[in-house]
């Protein structure tokens, strides 16, 4: 097995910093690839070694599997963390390091293989009886795939066979926009995974997504390490994860979770994967997807069972035995990660770009930021909007949820839109309150969860701030205060 | 000095009068207060105006302001006078205009040609997500603005249309 000295961290970002975190209370020396537009980032601040990438856009940089590999040579470095999205679930990558001699932190190619492909990874489920939501697949159906999806019934999703991260799927709830969705998926999936092949699922009206986090060594044991609730979503992207799941019955906990684990054991599976599945309204569960990789919701299960997941992933790969037996794993409080994302709430969640000219972050024991920008810079379209991930933790969920809010109060981001205030609505719902989650919730709440209506004192008061903080709006010949000045010239 | 102050896409005729220390405001043609505005170097501060009151968090780059206030998070935009005349002279419902920042994947138009509301004329992506920008009324297409591969700020112009030719 691999003896690990030296981690490089092909990824950028929060989950670089996470990751490094790790490798520094390990003692692994770490080295970051960075395209030029991350120099400033702190991860490059935090890596002891830093090799700058290049590529036709950011994020190919971060996909060149040849200048990666370079950077490992140039370091000495015998490892690599893929994070989460960019080469995280590419076998060949993994493959490719394999060749080099190079570990790979996360799963055997061939499991990559398997899951990475969702088709693949539906036939390995009807194998072995795995439970399944009515699907078809493009592959099997061919020319007649719009007439079998038909069939299903509706609602319907289509989704992207090589997909992940909620891109590339669509949802059908009339018929006659079936045609036009499957265009839609097929071409967001060639985009954005370099495959066109979609397959059609029935979607379960008021269902929650609910995951199990597993972790296998390379001696035969596997672990669950409980489930999260990840039903908040928009764009079919969630935005807030919690554990455990609130409301859930202890024996279909246990059923969620050991079917996780048989699962991961079939598939040959190694190291820290996630398995998500639906849970209809009736209590039945699908096998959703099986991700191979770290997810960028694992902290909530770090705050609940006090495991450090990157450290158990870096253990497995080196060859050790996982440091913990099931009945080991205690879980403990509650978690809940509410994720910070540049975008509009009011405009449909589309991304905003700007300069963070204010970014702060809230601080305290019961809240854990994994955070990757820093005050100054720029939020561009080149990347995935996410700009932070706050993790609280309560003795209960009411406590959780408390901290939550008062962690978004402490949180300050101007220049660049956020669903900071959008987060904390959501938070404060009767509804979220209670645990009624589904992954309609937003949709269905979309009302209640709008922007409070500005009064015309409120609006007054606003125009007036605006108003007496810009230079050129006061008569110029006027003497300039110092705090207009200042106000004035940010970053000019 | 009075400007044109833009709010959640409504516009606002400002007027500030005085000078610092002792400054009145008017909003449109409302009654004409007393303002006291101080926003410290760690962006706390509070504005009042007549007998209302707030406590706001607010930074500024350029003509913007960026002010959390009220468990919401405003930006306002001061228009330059210029571009005040030039956007009222323009007219704009001719132009389709970025709803993100992006990279254009598809153009479905071409100059010259008639569409019809509703018809696809454009597919951007930003960060992974299409989206198809489809004619807001009928027309024949005067100016498409990008080529497939550009990239855009968001607010841009993409496709401007004209109004269609008369049938002879």
């Amino acid at each position: 097995m691999a003896n690990i000295t030296k981690v490089l961290i092909a990824n950028r970002g929060e989950i670089a910093c996470r990751i490094l975190r790790s490798l520094g209370q390990l003692n692994i020396p770490s080295v970051m690839v960075y395209h030029p537009v991350d120099a400033d980032s702190p991860a490059v601040g935090m890596a002891a070694e830093a090799v700058k990438i290049d590529g036709p856009t950011p994020v190919a940089a971060y996909l060149d599997v040849e200048q990666i590999i370079g950077a490992c040579k140039q370091t000495g470095a015998d490892a690599i963390h893929p994070g989460f999205g960019f080469l995280a679930e590419n076998a060949k990558f993994a493959r490719r390091l394999g060749e080099e001699r190079i570990a790979f932190i996360g799963p055997l190619p061939e499991t990559i293989k398997l899951m990475g492909n969702k088709v693949a990874a539906r036939t390995f489920c009807i194998e072995n009886d795995f439970p399944l939501a009515p699907s078809v697949a493009e592959a099997d159906a061919g020319k007649d795939f719009a007439e079998h999806a038909r069939e299903i019934g509706l609602p319907l999703l289509i989704k992207a066979a090589a997909g992940g991260g909620g891109k590339g799927m669509h949802i059908v709830r009339d018929i006659k926009d079936l045609t036009q969705s499957i265009q839609l998926a097929k071409g967001e999936a060639l985009r954005a995974f370099g495959s066109d092949e979609v397959y059609a699922e029935r979607y379960v009206e008021q269902s929650r997504h609910i995951e199990v986090q597993v972790l296998a060594d390379h001696h035969g044991n596997v672990l669950h390490l409980g489930e999260r609730e990840c039903s908040i979503q928009r764009r079919f992207q969630k935005i807030i994860e919690e554990s455990p799941a609130p409301g859930l019955p202890p024996r279909l906990r246990e059923r969620l979770c050991a079917t996780a684990v048989v699962i991961t054991q079939k598939a040959g599976y190694r190291n820290a994967g996630t398995v998500e599945f639906i849970l209809t309204p009736d209590g039945e569960f699908y096998f959703l997807e099986m991700n191979t990789r770290l997810q960028v919701e694992h902290p909530v299960t770090e705050m609940v069972t006090g495991l450090d997941l990157v450290e158990l992933q870096i253990r497995v790969a080196r060859g050790e035995t996982l440091p913990l037996k099931q009945e080991q794993v205690k879980i403990e409080g509650h978690a809940i990660e509410l994720r910070l994302y540049a975008e509009d709430p009011e405009n449909d969640f589309l991304p905003a770009t700007g300069p963070l000219l204010v970014y702060r972050m809230p601080a305290g024991k019961a809240v854990r930021v994994e955070n990757g920008f820093a005050e100054g810079m720029t939020v561009s379209s080149a990347f995935d909007p996410m700009l932070a991930k706050l993790i609280v933790y309560g003795s209960n969920r009411g406590q959780a949820i408390e901290r939550g809010l008062s962690a978004l109060k402490d949180t300050l981001v101007l220049g660049v839109t956020t669903n900071a205030d959008y987060l904390a609505r959501i938070l404060s719902h009767p509804a979220y309150g209670c645990g009624q989650v589904h992954t309609g919730f937003i949709p269905q709440h979309a009302k209640d969860l709008r922007s409070p209506p500005l009064g015309e004192e409120e609006r007054n008061l606003l125009l007036a701030a605006a108003a007496l903080s810009n230079r050129g709006f006061i008569d110029p010949a006027f003497q300039v205060p110092e705090p207009y000045r200042f106000l004035g010239n940010w970053r000019n | 000095m009075r400007r044109r102050i833009d709010l959640l896409d409504e516009h606002y005729a400002v007027t500030v009068l005085g000078q610092p220390g002792e400054q009145y405001l008017q909003v449109a043609d409302g009654e004409t207060q007393p303002v006291v505005f101080n926003v410290g170097a760690d962006c706390h501060g509070s504005i009042q105006l007549g007998d209302q009151r707030a406590d706001i968090q607010m930074a500024t780059k350029g003509e913007t302001a960026y002010i959390r206030a009220f468990e919401r998070t405003f930006t306002l935009r001061i228009v330059d006078p210029v571009e005040q005349a030039a956007q009222e002279a323009g007219g704009s419902t001719n132009t389709a205009r970025a709803p993100m920042p992006g990279t254009v994947v598809e153009v479905e138009v071409a100059v010259g040609e008639a569409v019809s509301k509703g018809q696809p004329m454009i597919t951007i992506e930003s960060m992974k997500i299409l989206m198809v920008i489809t004619a807001t009324r009928d027309g024949e297409v005067s100016h498409v603005h990008f080529a497939p591969g550009d990239t855009f700020d968001k607010n841009a112009d993409l496709v401007t249309l004209k109004e269609k030719k008369e049938e002879e």
